[in-house]
């Protein structure tokens, strides 16, 4: 679905991403996890081409997207969705408008628009807050609001930047059913990057561990929830769990 | 009324008018072309959708230049221009020359501090979802950014209006010449308090109605 192929990016002199190739399976929830800094949300970033790459190359179905037009480009995006730690509502838009948005910059008709923003909003279960500003609700279902947001043009894809990292645990597991339905229901695949191993687990096929701008590992997680990996990556997984981080 | 303002019935009321015609050029400006210049100076900043070095300084030298000058200086400094513009750099119409020019300064700077106030990830979101930099100018930051940018117009309104004081120098008229000539000059301190009355009631005026909207706009 999406490919990554030998693709760096560097920051101002200082590599982050390091000449990494990955591939994310149609179909599947794909786990990335790290240290902080470890380059998890570059690397993420790159797939949607939100970040240009200095080497390499991204592939989204096939297309080489660093090679498309500006106006190609727009429109593969409309196909991959996109949410966030912090959410990025637009906040003077009510909860309508914000999954409206979208729909309109895919020029979608208004008939059509009312009846997928309507659906949008029954499926993450906010139907009845369509009038509210996103500063009138929680930060679980601000979440919801933009899960909705990024399904409203139909991606094929959705990109999840530590989308539970500022919800309590109760509510972060709320948000985790809702992927889970995203990628069960609809069929949607998902790439999760996250630094919580109970996330990773509850929710993921695969998970890819990152270290300094590399990846030192992709592995299966087992339904079982015990990850089939060497013993290298078990102790680099246990330290992140327990919050330390490889280099703490 | 008060017996001065009788007599000088006629001389106010156009003064008033004067006043109105070079503070609502200066708003037109500042709408028509200080907002596109602040918005094209955010964007064309390091990091952001049109980032170009050589845009960006240049438009920030610019509007720094014209913003630095002593505005009567700047008045002076541009009757050349309003002369080869307009044919004539005297009168209330060519006093909205200079006016015009500092509105589109004055404004595109508050313009740019509004839009930076919006938070990153609502542009990248925005843009994530297939966003033209038009639509993620005209769906999003103006959208984020309104109640901010009511602001900045109502405080840059209130600087229209003290500039348009001294616009008497190049004939402009208005309130402010009015005040001085008839209610300084000829020594009717009544009149010039009078004239200061209307100016004072006119800002609050402005400032009242551009916090309002900028109220009801906000919904973060
Ligand atoms: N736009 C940028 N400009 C400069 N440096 C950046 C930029 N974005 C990221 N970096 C740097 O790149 C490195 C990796 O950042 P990234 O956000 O990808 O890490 P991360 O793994 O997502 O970390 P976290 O868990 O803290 O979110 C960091 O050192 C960061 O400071
Ligand atoms: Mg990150």
């Amino acid at each position: 679905m999406i490919t990554l192929r030998t693709v760096s990016k560097t920051f101002s002199e200082q590599p982050v991403v390091k000449a990494v190739s990955l591939s994310i399976d149609p179909g599947e929830v794909h786990g990335i996890i790290g240290a902080s800094g470890a380059g998890k949300s570059t690397l993420l970033r790159l797939m949607n081409l939100l970040e240009r790459p200095d080497a390499g190359e991204v592939e989204f179905d096939g297309q080489p997207l660093m090679r498309l037009p500006e106006r190609r480009l727009r429109h593969v995006r409309q196909e991959i969705g996109m949410i966030f730690q912090h959410f990025h509502l637009v906040s003077n838009k009510t909860v309508e408008q914000n999954v409206d948005a979208p729909l309109r910059i895919a020029r979608v008709s208004k008939k059509e628009r009312s009846v997928r923003v309507n659906e949008c909003l029954r499926f993450v279960g906010l139907e009845s807050f369509a009038g509210k500003y996103p500063a009138e609700l929680s930060g679980g279902q601000k979440q919801r609001v933009a899960i909705a947001r990024a399904l409203a043009n139909g991606p094929r894809v959705l990109l999840c930047d530590e989308p539970t990292s500022s919800l309590d645990p109760g509510t972060t597991s709320e948000i985790l059913r809702v992927l889970q339905e995203v990628n069960r229901t609809l069929g949607v695949t998902v790439v999760l990057v996250s630094h919580e191993m109970d996330v990773i687990k509850s929710l993921c096929d695969r998970v890819t561990v990152m270290e300094d701008g590399e990846i030192r590992e992709t592995v299966r997680i087992e339904p079982a929830g015990i990850p089939s990996i060497d013993s290298d990556a078990i102790w680099f997984l246990t330290q992140l769990t327990e919050g330390g981080g490889p280099h703490a | 009324m008060p017996d001065v303002l009788l007599q000088y019935e006629e001389e106010i009321k156009l003064a008033i008018l004067q006043t109105f015609a070079m503070v609502g050029v200066s708003v037109l400006a500042a709408i028509l072309l200080g907002l596109p210049l602040g918005t094209l100076l955010f964007l064309s900043r390091k990091g952001q959708l049109l980032a170009n070095g050589f845009v960006f300084s240049s438009l920030n030298l610019l509007v720094n230049t014209i913003r630095s000058f002593p505005f009567l200086l700047l008045v002076v400094f541009l009757i050349p221009f309003t002369r080869l513009l307009l044919g004539t750099a005297i009168g209330t119409a060519a006093a909205t020359v200079p006016l015009a020019i500092i509105a589109i300064a004055h404004y595109s700077r508050l313009v740019e501090q509004s839009l930076l106030d919006v938070p990153r990830g609502v542009i990248e979101a925005a843009v994530s979802m297939g966003a033209s930099t038009r639509e993620v100018v005209l769906k999003f930051l103006f959208v984020e950014a309104r109640s901010g940018l009511v602001l900045g117009l109502t405080t840059s309104i209130v600087s229209f209006i003290s500039y348009s004081t001294i616009m008497g120098v190049v004939g402009g008229g208005g309130i402010g010449d009015f005040a001085i000539r008839y209610g300084y000059q000829q020594f009717q301190t009544e009149l010039m308090m009078y004239m200061i009355l209307i100016m004072v009631v006119l800002v609050q005026l402005i400032q009242f109605a551009g916090t309002t909207l900028a109220r009801v706009l906000d919904k973060r």
